[in-house]
């Protein structure tokens, strides 16, 4: 199983350096340039976390055979059926058969080929359970 | 970012603390009609409270410091003389086949877009929010030349990235929405719409009817804060408290402190009108700025676990009370204000 990089690593908020008002001696409201403070780092961390602990949970379900690969990238993508479904164009319960290994296995290569392309991996990727990192991660400068 | 400064075409790109008012004072000032961030931001009337639990985010609770995604924009294409085209697209070959062609003539075009498409967007904050105010500016190869008021620099996405960021689906999708200025007023006086402005979040903020916004929206928040413990259990309820504050900082793309940027358009309208009773609200609505974020870093505590002995749901929940307390006098006196 691919290894995952820790999203919850205060690292990650980059080098976005992002402006606030904030008063200043005289009580006037200055945009001000500044490292963004300290709880929103904390509150954002919570955030992936709660994702890593989900994208944890999808591959230990498709370990035990319980859900297919498309659960992870789903997952990992931070979505669910209802969302998946609107972007490849289908209805969200055909979405939910195919995060079934049953009906994965049975699923047609171009219907493959489209989710494939759609998380931008191989149909191969996709179809052998190789678990990539997510769309976001593609870009990494 | 590999981008050379002097290929903005003249675009007067400036850093805004949130992306759709900086996005529209951009935009205004490139066509020669002067707007500060904080100004378009309150004739705009951006500022709002709203906590809505039947609208899920990620599974929890939408709570809103700010008016809906659009709103700034489309107040101020309404100023007299003021035009603006506004589109949305089905196809998404049309869509970038007409933005190719305003960058073309040089048209600075706004768009909404999908943070979780971005490439340049940092990781940490690549979620599924859909309403992204940027302007594209021009067009270099495969790449947009982007001014993106939340980033210090210009940026670059490739034409891929962009149509998939234009076409996010969910909430609020934008389905391609573009729009640009093609008219301004030559000389605009600011105090009608400045008025205007206000009237509309006073109306929001303490007459609505509706409690689950403005100030009865605060307090009922609060009141559903002391019960989360009891209610969903320590970790449910420690979930829920970290997602307010995200909102509250992080949503409204980067750091918002949308009470400061509406105390500081109170102070640059006391400045334009001559009035100085608004300087009085900007202090007071300052106050409850630092209120929020009070509340904020003692929530933040709690999500860390390493909440001190008085930092309770209870305490918490006072904090807001008090924020409701001094946003309430504000918006009263505002109003009296206005009536006067």
């Amino acid at each position: 199983m691919a290894t995952q990089q820790k999203y919850s690593d205060p690292k990650i908020d980059g080098d976005l350096q992002t402006v606030s008002y904030v008063a200043n001696d005289n009580g006037e409201q200055e945009l001000t340039p500044g490292s963004i403070w300290d709880p929103v780092h904390t509150v954002n961390e919570q955030a992936w976390r709660e994702i890593e602990k989900q994208v944890e949970s999808s591959q230990r379900k498709i370990a035990a055979g319980k859900r297919s690969p498309l659960h992870y990238y789903m997952t990992v993508n931070q979505m669910n059926a209802a969302l998946l479904a609107r972007y490849t164009g289908q209805s969200s319960w055909r979405v939910r058969l195919h995060l079934l290994p049953f009906f994965f296995k049975k699923m047609a290569r171009k219907t493959l080929k489209n989710y494939a392309d759609f998380f931008k991996i191989s149909v191969e990727d996709l179809q052998d359970g190789r678990l990539r990192p997510p769309l976001y991660a593609h870009h990494e400068r | 970012m590999n981008d050379n400064p002097d290929a903005l075409h003249g675009f007067p790109h400036t850093q805004s603390a949130h992306c759709e008012s900086g996005v529209a004072a951009n935009l205004f000032s490139h066509m020669g009609l002067h707007f500060s961030e904080a100004m378009a931001f309150g004739i705009g009337a951006g500022l709002f409270f709203g906590y809505l639990p039947f609208i899920r985010v990620n599974g929890l609770p939408l709570v809103t410091y700010r008016s809906a995604a659009g709103k700034i924009l489309k107040r101020l294409g309404r100023i007299p003389g003021v035009v603006m085209e506004q589109k949305r697209f089905r196809d998404r070959n049309r869509a970038m086949t007409e933005l190719d062609a305003l960058l073309e003539k040089k048209v600075p075009v706004g768009l909404q877009t999908g943070v979780f498409w971005l490439p340049y967007f940092p990781t940490a904050l690549r979620f599924h929010f859909n309403a992204h105010n940027l302007v594209v500016y021009g067009k270099h190869g495969d790449d947009y030349l982007i001014s993106d008021p939340v980033f210090a620099e210009p940026v670059r996405c490739n034409a891929e990235d962009l149509a998939r960021a234009r076409f996010a689906s969910g909430a609020l999708a934008p389905r391609g929405k573009m729009y640009y200025l093609t008219g301004v007023p030559q000389h605009l006086d600011r105090r009608p719409h400045i008025v205007k402005g206000i009237e509309s979040v006073c109306r929001t903020m303490v007459d609505a009817r509706f409690p689950l916004i403005g100030i009865r929206g605060m307090r009922l928040l609060a009141g559903r804060m002391e019960q989360w413990p009891k209610r969903l259990g320590e970790e449910r309820a420690v979930l829920h408290l970290g997602h307010v504050v995200r909102m509250q900082e992080e949503i409204g793309t980067g750091g918002g402190g949308f009470r400061f940027m509406y105390a500081a358009f109170l102070q640059e309208s006391a400045m334009v009108l001559g009035e100085d009773f608004l300087r009085d609200c900007s202090a007071t609505l300052n106050e409850a700025g630092d209120r929020w974020r009070h509340f904020a870093v003692m929530a933040a505590r709690v999500c860390k676990k390493r909440a001190r002995p008085d930092d309770t749901y209870g305490a918490m929940a006072e904090q807001i009370r008090q924020c409701a307390l001094l946003e309430e006098d504000v918006f009263r006196q505002l109003r009296q204000w206005l009536k006067g």
